[in-house]
């Protein structure tokens, strides 16, 4: 009887440290995908967590040095467009109008990515032009 | 063309599914009735569908060779110019044909249960649940994803296969382990649930698929790591596993397969644990099953990821199908099969392979959260989240420290309970063994916490590995008056099942050092090569030569010829390229790898090769120990192959252990 309360405990025990440790490192490693406006609406929610914001590269914002092999350039959702700073070669299919992922953080405005991603996507931006930003999220996956 | 081989091939494969619905009705009819015609008419009608499926497969490769577009499956996923293998492996390069060959193994596993095995009373009912999960993948195969459907206005070519895919020749290999795994626990979970329904949930049923369970998890442990090696040499990041969660669909199934080959020595021996091994195959193959709607429904995004259709929902409600109805099946028998007896001491054999059992399903559980928490936030609020490589890496690497601590003093402990004073002197030499080499890798310098506890724990293991060699060895040695070695070469003929394991836990510390060593001390920075200049990284001078092109059979590489030099000889000459295929406009970048045995060189090209440049930008990856990894897999499989192979001697460990109760060392 005694054994079994035991076992019983240690067995819950156990169990309330792994859910402890479990949450605890799921909400710190969350990465949230979000549009350009919608880190607008809200940036201190974001504040200094890793995120992936995704957008279209605007058009004409491209700019690669090659000795400090920086890329830098504009990321938008036809509402709100954020500079980006990446410390690597533009991916081969980078370029202009092109669907991008960035994954990193915020830094006084300006998004310092270590991942870039290239998708593919059919929505295209013209200058304050209205894009559908459900489609665009949607191509962005 | 009427008989075209679309037609054919829908054709076999409705006729494969028509035979194992009557083989399944057949089967249960025989088994119920305790009707041996009946019963061996399902049993013969196993083969029949294994021929039926054969010739879909033959007929939907022949399609793929003779370039026959009218097909379906051809159309959407080959190529004209793709080299032979190519075509080949296209069979399971997507969805529909993925499925065919999953549906083949599993009739032929099935046909080899159904006539090559000897007869016995779970043998039928564990037919029965073979060839119901058979009928699932034969009706997917031609009612729900029909490779076969006949087009009416073939295109003149096609596509091609991913690139991803196209890329290595591993897409030859990995898949088909994967399946081979997968396939081969089914015997064992068939075993299990013919033993409920005939209220023999004793140790017969694994007794009888031991070398079944062995070989597929074996498959599935080869399958996992090539995957890993697939993934280092293709998708250009130098990183071998992301904890993507088509990679963890494939990892939970190992976790709880791994748990349970351990836990059945529990129910061999002192007939405990009979509820978690049962529980835990009944897992294994459910958790295969949901992996397999995961990829293939389209919920979640990864390069392996099949993607849509009506597939997913299928799958779906076979997973909560079968969940459903094994957990009903123990719940009924759930009085044979709970557990009478208990732990007679927590310090036991029998106590380290419970933790082992906790361990292993903790760290499954924690897998499935990660790996499902995206798809529960996004159903509920919208939100689309990630969960990242920390989570995984900051939750199970103590487990896995546990892990390789219970892996050295497990094998130790005696069964029942352990006596104080050989335990203490065990403990201690193994003590000495983790300080030794834990203070050594202090010493060299390395200060991070895991790689350090690796390394430590790599010392611990080892002694062990040896204590149990020698606690062996010695005793029978001074018995018969032989050599040492003499005496170790028949000790490792005789006891298979331990020398073999013995050598499975070796590769497993391989693994686990290079793991360490290559997580932990990786340099990853991209670099400006101008032509001509060498640069140095590291202990490496590396100078990009020249630009390059060249033409395969269906795909177009681009890259750079890089030269690298140590201590100023010229040591290898690194080709890092862009694959493109076909007209597709997804290219490949494909990285050039330095092997050597302490660490890897890894050059890949990163953005675009530009012939009229006067540089090139290169991302270089050293990693240490990297080949450990694989050096430790092949340990690993040599290990699992001694354990599978018949003893020739008497008194080989074949015997069933519970038997005799002879002390073994």
């Amino acid at each position: 009887m005694n054994r079994k309360w035991v076992y019983g405990l240690a067995g819950v025990g156990v169990l309330a440290v792994a859910g402890f440790m479990i949450f605890q490192a799921l909400s710190t490693s969350l990465v949230y995908f979000i549009l350009p406006n919608e880190h607008a609406a809200d940036p201190a929610q974001y504040d200094g967590r890793r995120i992936r914001l995704g957008g279209i590269v605007t058009p004409g914002t491209i700019a690669f040095d090659e000795r400090e092999l920086q890329l830098t350039f504009l990321v938008t959702d036809g509402l709100v467009a954020y500079p980006v700073r990446h410390s690597g070669a533009p991916p081969e299919l980078f370029k202009e109008s092109t669907g991008v992922v960035v994954e990193g953080r915020f830094a006084d405005g300006t998004f310092v990515s270590d991942n870039v991603l290239v998708k593919h996507t059919e929505v295209y931006v013209a200058e304050g032009e209205h894009i559908d930003l459900e489609l665009l999220r949607e191509s962005l996956k | 063309m009427e008989l075209s081989l679309g037609t054919l091939g829908s054709a076999a494969s409705a006729l494969a599914l028509g035979l194992a619905v009557y083989a399944l009705i057949a089967g249960i009819a025989g088994s119920v009735r305790r009707d041996a015609r009946l019963q061996t008419s399902a049993r013969l009608t196993a083969v029949a569908v294994f021929l039926a499926t054969t010739t879909a497969v033959i007929v939907m490769q022949a399609a793929l060779l003779t370039d026959d577009f009218s097909v379906k499956y051809v159309a959407e996923h080959s190529r004209i110019d793709s080299p032979i293998w190519v075509k080949v492996v296209t069979l399971w390069a997507a969805l529909e044909g993925s499925v065919l060959l999953w549906a083949w193994l599993l009739t032929g596993y099935t046909a080899v249960l159904a006539v090559a095995t000897p007869n016995h009373a779970l043998r039928a009912w564990a037919l029965v649940v073979m060839q119901g999960v058979q009928v699932f993948f034969l009706g997917v195969v031609a009612l729900v994803a029909n490779p076969f459907i006949v087009l009416a206005n073939p295109p003149f070519d096609g596509p091609g296969a991913n690139p991803l895919l196209q890329n290595h020749w591993m897409m030859a290999v990995h898949p088909v382990l994967m399946y081979l795994g997968f396939v081969g626990l089914t015997v064992p979970f068939a075993f299990a649930m013919a033993a409920l329904i005939t209220r023999r949930p004793g140790t017969e049923w694994m007794q009888l698929t031991r070398r079944w369970t062995l070989a597929g998890w074996g498959f599935l442990t080869a399958a996992i790591i090539s995957g890993g090696w697939w993934s280092y040499e293709v998708l250009g990041w130098g990183g071998y596993w992301a904890w993507d969660p088509v990679e963890n669909v494939s990892f939970m199934p190992w976790l709880t397969a791994t748990a349970f080959i351990h836990s059945v020595q529990v129910q061999e021996r002192r007939r405990m644990l009979k509820s978690w091994n049962v529980l835990l195959i009944v897992l294994t193959f459910s958790l295969t099953i949901l992996g397999t709607f995961l990829t293939r429904s389209g919920v979640v995004s990864s390069v392996h990821a099949f993607g849509d259709g009506p597939v997913g929902p299928v799958f779906l409600g076979f997973f909560v199908l079968v969940t459903l109805l094994s957990l009903g099946l123990v719940a009924w028998r759930w009085d044979q099969v709970r557990d009478r007896a208990e732990l007679d001491a927590a310090v036991s054999r029998e106590g380290a392979f419970l933790l082992v059992n906790v361990l292993f399903l903790a760290l499954t559980f924690m897998v499935l959260i990660g790996t499902l928490f995206p798809l529960i936030v996004e159903a509920v609020n919208g939100a689309r989240v990630t969960v990242g490589a920390p989570f995984f890496d900051v939750v199970s690497l103590p487990m896995w420290m546990l892990v390789l601590l219970l892996m050295g003093i497990g094998p130790l402990l005696p069964w029942r309970k352990a006596e104080t004073q050989t335990l203490a002197r065990n403990l201690g030499w193994m003590t000495g063994g983790f300080a030794l080499a834990a203070g050594g890798a202090l010493i060299f310098g390395l200060r991070e916490i895991y790689p350090v506890l690796t390394i430590g724990l790599a010392g611990w293991n080892l002694v062990s590995l040896g204590l149990l060699l020698a606690g062996a060895v010695v005793p029978r040695a001074r018995l018969t008056g032989r050599g040492l070695a003499a005496t170790t070469m028949r000790y490792a003929f005789e006891q298979r099942r331990k020398v073999g394991s013995m050598v499975v836990h070796l590769g497993v510390i391989v693994v686990a050092l290079g793991i360490a060593a290559s997580s932990g001390y990786r340099t990853d920075v991209q670099m400006r090569l101008p032509y001509g200049e060498p640069v140095t990284f590291n202990q490496y001078e590396l100078q990009a030569l020249a630009p390059f092109s060249e033409r395969g059979a269906g795909r177009v590489s681009v890259g750079v010829e890089v030269a690298v030099f140590q201590d100023g000889r010229q040591v290898d000459l690194l080709r890092p390229h862009i694959n493109a295929f076909g007209n597709n406009s997804m290219t490949v970048p494909t990285a050039a790898v330095r092997y050597t045995l302490g660490h890897d060189l890894y050059l890949s090209v990163a953005g675009a090769v530009d012939p009229t440049a006067d540089s090139v930008i290169i991302r270089v990856i050293q990693s240490p120990l990297v080949t450990w990894i694989w050096f430790g897999a092949v340990i690993l499989a040599l290990g699992t192959v001694w354990t599978l192979v018949p003893a020739r001697s008497p008194g080989a460990a074949t015997v069933p252990a519970g038997a005799t109760g002879r002390a073994q060392a």
